[in-house]
C-alpha cells in the first residue's frame, strides 16, 4: 500500500513497546451520573495493546459518555481508569492527550478556517515547539514533514492547501482522524468515523483504520454493523450504561441478549 | 509565501517606513506631533490585536496596561535623577507586566463576553486606585515630569527634539510590529489562532489553553505598557484619564475600524479615527462625536472587516 512507508513515521516508537499482550487501558468501576441519571454504571473494561475494539449499543447506552471520560472531558463520579498502568482519572483533556490518548469526534470538530495541512500541523506541533515564540512555524521542518505524512496517510495528499471548510464531508471526516493521528497517540478513540459517508468513502475509511491499526490501539464507536463486524477483533456491547456483552464478532452476533436488545431491533 | 509576494510585502513595508521617516522633516510642528501620537496609539491598538484578532479574546482592559506603563515611566522619571529613558521604559514595562499578570491570571478563566467584562472591571479597579491614592499618584491631577534625554549610555546623550522623538517612537513601533508579526507566525502564535478557531479541540490535541491565554494577555499587556511609556515621554505627564475604560473602548474601535488580525490594521484604524476626530472637532466643536459615531456605524455595517480586512491573509503570510 502506498501510504505505508510514511505511516511508519507517524507513530512513535513507544507505541510498539510493551508487547502484544499488555493491557493499554483498564477501567475500574467507572461511573458517571448526571443528576439522577446514571450514564455509566460501574464499567469494568480491559483493552489489550494493538487491538481494534468496537463499542456498540443503542442510543443513550453511554458510548459517548465513555469516550468523554477517557479523554478528560467528563470527570467520572466514581471509579478510575488506568492507561499503561497509570491512573489518569480526572486529568484535563490536554494532559490526557499528552499521555497518548487521542479521539476523533462524532460531529466533525476541525479548524474550518485553516487549511488542511494547518489542521494537522497544529496537532503535530502539540508534542514539541509549542512554546516557541520567535521562530516562524514553517522553519520547523520536522513538524511539516509529520503533517504531510499524516495527510497522506488519511488520503488527503494534494488537498493540503485547501481550507478545511471547503473539503467534502468525507474528507473532513478523514481530516478529523488526521488531527487525532498527528498527536502521535498510542490509543485512538474513533467516534462514528463513517457517519454520513457514502459506501465508497466508508470502504476507504475502513481501509484507513486497518492501516493505522498496525501501529496503535483503536477503540471505535460505530453504528454501521458491517463496519463493526469487519473491523473489530472484539466487540463490547453497552446497554443503559453497563456492559451487556463482550466477545468476538461471531460471539456477539450469536449472543441472545445482544440480539434481544440491539441487533434485532 | 511565494518569492514575489515576499518582495511586494517588504517593498511596501520599506516605502511606508521611508515615508514615516521623512514625514517629520516636511510636516509642520502640529502634524509632526500628531503623527507621533498616531504611532503611539497604533502601538497600543496593535498590542490589543494579539488578543482580539489572533487569540479571539476581546479585552476592554487595555487602558490599565497603557496607564500603568505611563505611571511606571513617571515613577522612574520622578524618583531617579537624572531622568533616564531606558529606566523609564524598564519601570513602565515592569508596572504593565505586573498588572497584566494579575489580570491574566483571573480573566483567562473566563471566555468571550465574560473575559471582556472581567478585563473592564480590572481596569476600572486600577483606575479607582490611581484616582484616589493621591499621595503616590497625584490623584485626579496626575503627575508631571521632565522628558529624559535620548541617550545611549557611554555613547551620547542629547535632548529630544520633536523630530528625534518621532524617529525614536517610530523605531520602537516598527520593532514592536516586527516582533509581534513574528510571534503571530510562530508556533505559539499558531496555537493562539487555533484557540480562536476551536478552543475545545485545541485543548483536546494537548495544549494547556489557560497557559497560552495567560501568556497572550501578558505579551499584549507588555506592548500596551510600552505604548504608555512612549505617551508619557511625549506628553510629560501621567493622568488617571488614561487608565479609564474609555481608552480601552477606543482601542477596540481602532481595531474594528482598521481590521482585526492584521497588526497594521489597528494602526491605520487609529490614524483614521484620530484624523476624523481632529477634523470634525474643528467643524462641529463639542458635537464632533455625532458624525464620528455615524461614520463608525456605517463602517461596521458596510465594511465589517475594517479598512485593511481585505488584506488580512496577505499580511499574515
Amino acid at each position: 500500500m502506498a501510504g505505508e512507508p510514511t505511516l511508519e513515521a507517524t507513530v512513535p516508537a513507544s507505541a510498539a513497546l510493551g508487547g502484544a499482550s499488555a493491557l493499554i487501558l483498564r477501567t475500574e468501576g467507572l461511573t458517571v451520573r448526571f443528576g439522577g441519571l446514571t450514564a455509566l454504571n460501574r464499567v469494568n473494561f480491559d483493552l489489550q495493546r494493538g487491538e481494534i475494539r468496537a463499542i456498540i449499543g443503542p442510543n443513550g447506552a453511554g458510548k459517548s459518555t465513555f469516550f468523554n471520560c477517557l479523554t478528560g472531558v467528563l470527570r467520572p463520579s466514581t471509579g478510575r481508569f488506568l492507561f499503561n498502568g497509570e491512573d489518569i482519572t480526572g486529568l484535563p483533556p490536554n494532559w490526557i492527550s499528552q499521555k497518548g490518548i487521542a479521539r476523533s469526534y462524532q460531529i466533525t470538530n476541525i479548524f474550518p478556517n485553516a487549511t488542511a495541512i494547518e489542521n494537522v500541523r497544529i496537532a503535530a506541533q502539540s508534542r514539541r515547539h509549542g512554546w516557541s515564540l520567535l521562530t516562524h512555524h514553517r522553519a520547523y521542518r520536522d513538524i511539516i514533514e509529520k503533517a504531510e505524512a499524516v495527510l497522506e496517510a488519511v488520503g488527503l495528499r494534494g488537498k493540503g492547501d485547501e481550507m478545511a471548510a471547503n473539503l467534502s464531508h468525507g474528507e473532513q471526516r478523514n481530516l478529523e482522524i488526521g488531527i487525532a493521528l498527528a498527536t502521535e497517540p498510542q490509543l485512538l478513540c474513533l467516534d462514528e468515523p463513517t457517519a454520513g459517508m457514502s459506501a465508497a468513502e466508508t470502504r476507504d475509511t475502513m481501509a484507513l483504520v486497518r492501516r493505522i491499526a498496525k501501529n496503535l490501539t483503536i477503540l471505535i464507536v460505530e453504528h454501521d454493523m458491517r463496519v463493526v463486524m469487519e473491523l473489530a477483533q472484539r466487540i463490547t456491547v453497552f446497554h443503559y450504561g453497563e456492559i451487556l456483552a463482550e466477545g468476538t464478532p461471531e460471539e456477539i452476533q450469536r449472543n441472545p441478549r445482544v440480539l434481544e436488545v440491539y441487533l434485532k431491533t | 509565501m511565494s518569492a514575489r509576494r515576499v518582495v511586494v510585502y517588504w517593498t511596501a513595508f520599506s516605502v511606508i517606513l521611508a515615508l514615516l521617516i521623512v514625514a517629520p522633516l516636511v510636516l509642520p510642528e502640529f502634524w509632526r506631533r500628531f503623527l507621533t501620537e498616531i504611532l503611539i496609539w497604533g502601538l497600543l491598538a496593535m498590542s490589543s490585536d494579539i488578543l482580539i484578532g489572533y487569540a479571539g479574546m476581546v479585552s476592554f482592559g487595555h487602558s490599565a496596561f497603557f496607564g500603568l506603563g505611563m505611571y511606571g515611566a513617571a515613577a522612574a522619571l520622578l524618583l531617579v535623577k537624572p531622568p533616564d529613558l531606558w529606566l523609564a521604559i524598564l519601570y513602565g514595562l515592569i508596572a504593565a507586566a505586573g498588572v497584566a499578570a494579575f489580570v491574566a491570571y483571573f480573566a483567562t478563566r473566563l471566555r468571550d463576553i465574560y473575559f471582556a467584562i472581567t478585563t473592564l472591571i480590572f481596569s476600572q479597579i486600577f483606575y479607582v486606585i490611581i484616582f484616589t491614592w493621591t499621595e503616590v499618584t497625584g490623584g485626579e491631577n496626575g503627575l508631571t515630569f521632565g522628558r529624559p534625554a535620548l541617550a545611549i549610555p557611554g555613547l551620547f546623550s542629547v535632548p529630544f527634539t520633536s523630530e528625534t522623538l518621532h524617529w525614536f517612537v517610530l523605531a520602537v513601533v516598527t520593532a514592536s510590529y516586527l516582533a509581534l508579526r513574528r510571534i503571530t507566525q510562530s508556533p505559539f502564535g499558531m496555537v493562539l489562532q487555533s484557540i480562536r478557531e476551536n478552543e475545545a479541540r485545541t485543548r483536546a490535541i494537548g495544549y494547556p489553553i489557560e497557559r497560552y491565554k495567560i501568556a497572550a494577555v501578558m505579551l499584549s499587556g507588555l506592548f500596551a505598557g510600552l505604548a504608555g511609556v512612549l505617551y508619557a515621554i511625549q506628553n510629560r505627564f501621567a493622568a488617571p484619564d488614561f487608565v479609564f475604560f474609555l481608552i480601552s473602548g477606543e482601542v477596540v474601535i481602532f481595531n474594528v475600524i482598521g481590521g482585526i488580525g492584521t497588526l497594521v490594521g489597528p494602526i491605520v484604524g487609529a490614524a483614521f479615527f484620530l484624523l476624523l476626530r481632529e477634523g470634525f472637532s474643528r467643524f462641529f466643536t463639542e458635537y464632533y462625536l455625532i458624525p464620528v459615531g455615524l461614520i463608525f456605524i456605517a463602517m461596521v455595517i458596510f465594511m465589517p472587516q475594517g479598512l485593511l480586512g481585505f488584506m488580512r491573509r496577505w499580511l499574515n503570510q
